[in-house]
């Protein structure tokens, strides 16, 4: 617990970042209100970058400041993913807020840079102050961010929402740790691991409090079950880049937290919880599935497949937690990112050229709009509903074994069916595509170089990672998540 | 003679029940903000509780207490802000009239006007 003999260093890619978020924040005020300036978005696409090797430089020796800041593979992986993540919705902003007057151009790539940084933050902390500190940063950053078109009534009151519920859900996370934090004295969460047997035995019933109540704050913010109710909300009024920011970078980030703060504290009794996890997963499966049979709008849509791609993730943690579920677990974070940035940037390029509705009936006749774009959107529907060839499907694959390899054929048996339910709806969505006739006055796309960018990106990673898995999981295997 | 930290808990888990209670039942913007300031300072309660008379006690929950009271003020900030965006748009601050993002849109609407 020595903070003096902290090696700092490890701390690099977080510190550059924070200081060149600061420099694109200062740029900005320095340059006027109201320009357009895509050289502020190139800079903070670079600052991604920048960082994202220094995390490949500095990160993989590993080791910890502290016992609040751990530097693990575990912390690398996810920081990466989140780094990608955050840069190519940047990419894909850029041209949209082009087209939009009413976004003030710098704040908004300075805040997507805090909230990458508080992402990192949150990966790698162990300590449940530098955890929160995390959380905040990202909630803040993203209930400004859904509410950026302040003159826009739908995106205002997105953001009205998202600050309320997104509240709420920390007082709980809060007032789970403050129990936590009274049974065992400290807020670090491998002095807390070490007590919790002991501890749960003594307090049953606050530990299930605190439990609950920091499972219920979290499953907040990915969205599970019966606290999704924001989420298509916000999904539908926020600006669409803002929509691909939350249904991604935000939503794993609070995935990494989860499995950093179950398995580090709350391991010990996995056997109390793993079952009520296993429920959640279930029931989100279920309900995100269902509901997104319904819905005539394709950000609703995406946000009801969403809800159901957590629960997905839910079934690895639930099952067992070790080495191997976490690398099934980041295997399909990456797929999911890929994918769904790929879809959002789709859906964020045909809305913008229909007057920024987001019906499915925009997509109508896409194919012959812009056949790149309807076949790209085709297989990232696809990958999302787990077709094989594409990335979504080894990753669900993965996912179902090891629930029938752990004793949870239920649970499997829910996920396969409810991911052929899911073909459905996607299904929909590429009808419109192939199928339906263009509307008479929709003209042919064109499409921007950042969108251009983000779909190819994305496109080849979901393809290969659907044909060479191996590329990924050989590399991931040989990981030891947590130190 | 100490006061039993079981009083303070129980204060703690009133005031966050009744900070709950306001968020989901009141109409009122600024209310509702203030109802969620209500939880955080409940669990700032725990936290300094503990802290002082709890069974490990030691100054690592004043510390987190001050980050809360920070993140409280942010939060706080940013929500007002927000609500003066939303305000701007709608001329009301009331909770039942915004829900125009609701699947039942229509409904709401007609009702209350």
């Amino acid at each position: 617990m020595l903070a003096f003999e902290a090696t700092w260093s490890l701390m690099t890619p977080e510190i550059v970042l924070g200081a060149l978020a600061m420099l694109v924040f200062t740029i900005d005020f320095m340059t006027g209100i109201h320009e357009k300036k895509p050289f502020i978005g190139r800079l903070s696409i670079f600052s991604l970058l920048v960082t994202a090797v220094l995390v490949l430089v500095m990160n993989p020796q590993g080791g910890q400041i502290g016992d609040t800041f751990l530097v693990d593979p575990f912390a690398m992986v996810f920081k990466l993913i989140i780094l990608v993540g955050v840069a190519l919705v940047i990419m894909m902003s850029m041209n949209y807020l082009d087209r939009n007057e009413d976004i003030y151009q710098g704040e908004y790539y300075s805040i997507l840079l805090f909230t990458a940084l508080g992402a990192m933050i949150m990966v790698s902390s162990a300590d449940l102050i530098t955890l929160f500190i995390g959380l905040e940063i990202v909630s803040i950053s993203s209930y400004a961010l859904a509410g950026f078109k302040k003159h826009n009534i739908d995106s205002t009151e997105a953001s009205i929402k998202y600050i309320v519920l997104g509240g709420t859900a920390s007082a709980f996370i809060l007032f789970g740790m403050s129990y936590l934090y009274g049974l065992t004295g400290t807020t670090s969460l491998y002095e807390i691991g070490a007590a919790m047997p002991e501890l749960f035995a003594d307090y049953t019933v606050m530990i299930m409090i605190s439990l609950l109540f920091m499972l219920g704050g979290f499953g907040f913010k990915v969205s599970m079950v019966p606290f999704h109710m924001w989420a298509p909300d916000v999904y539908y009024g926020a600006p669409t880049p803002v929509t691909a920011f939350l249904a991604t970078v935000s939503k794993l980030a609070a995935f990494g937290i989860i499995i950093r703060v179950f398995t580090l504290g709350f391991e010990s009794i996995y056997a109390e919880w793993a079952f009520i996890v296993a429920t959640i997963a279930a029931i989100t499966m279920i309900v995100g599935n269902f509901i997104a049979l319904t819905q005539q709008d394709v950000k609703r849509l995406m946000a009801y497949s969403g809800i159901a791609q957590a629960g997905y993730i839910l079934v690895p943690i639930a099952t067992v937690l070790n080495n191997f579920s976490i690398t099934v677990i980041i295997f399909y974070s990456v797929a999911y990112i890929m994918m769904t940035l790929g879809a959002f940037s789709i859906i964020t390029l045909v809305s913008e050229q229909s007057g920024r509705k987001t019906g499915m009936d925009t997509f109508a006749g896409l194919y012959q709009r812009s056949p790149y774009m309807a076949v790209a959107m085709a297989i990232f529907l696809l990958s999302l509903a787990g077709l094989p060839f594409t990335a979504g499907f080894i990753g669900k694959a993965n996912i179902f074994l090891l629930a029938i390899n752990g004793n949870m054929l239920w649970l499997a048996i829910i996920m396969i069916v409810t991911s052929i339910i899911s073909f459905y709806y996607y299904f929909g969505v590429i009808k419109q595509m192939f199928m339906a006739e263009p509307k008479p006055n929709a003209e042919e796309i064109k499409v921007p170089g950042g969108i251009q960018a983000v779909v190819t990106v994305t496109l080849a990673g979901t393809v290969l990672l659907g044909i060479l898995p191996n590329l990924l999981l050989d590399l991931f295997t040989g990981f030891n998540w947590m130190i | 003679m100490t006061v039993p930290i079981s009083y303070f808990l129980v204060l703690a888990a009133v005031l966050f029940c009744i900070g709950l209670y306001g968020v989901l039942t009141r109409r009122h913007l600024v209310i509702v903000l203030a109802s969620i300031e209500l939880m955080l300072n409940s669990v700032n309660i725990n936290l300094v509780a503990f802290s002082a008379i709890g069974p490990y006690a030691d100054i690592t929950g004043q510390v987190f207490s001050l980050f809360v009271i920070t993140v409280a003020a942010a939060e706080a900030a940013v929500g007002l802000a927000i609500l003066i965006a939303l305000y701007r748009n709608r001329d009301s601050i009331d909770v039942i009239k915004h829900d125009l993002l609701g699947t039942d849109k229509e409904k709401s609407v007609s009702t209350l006007q």
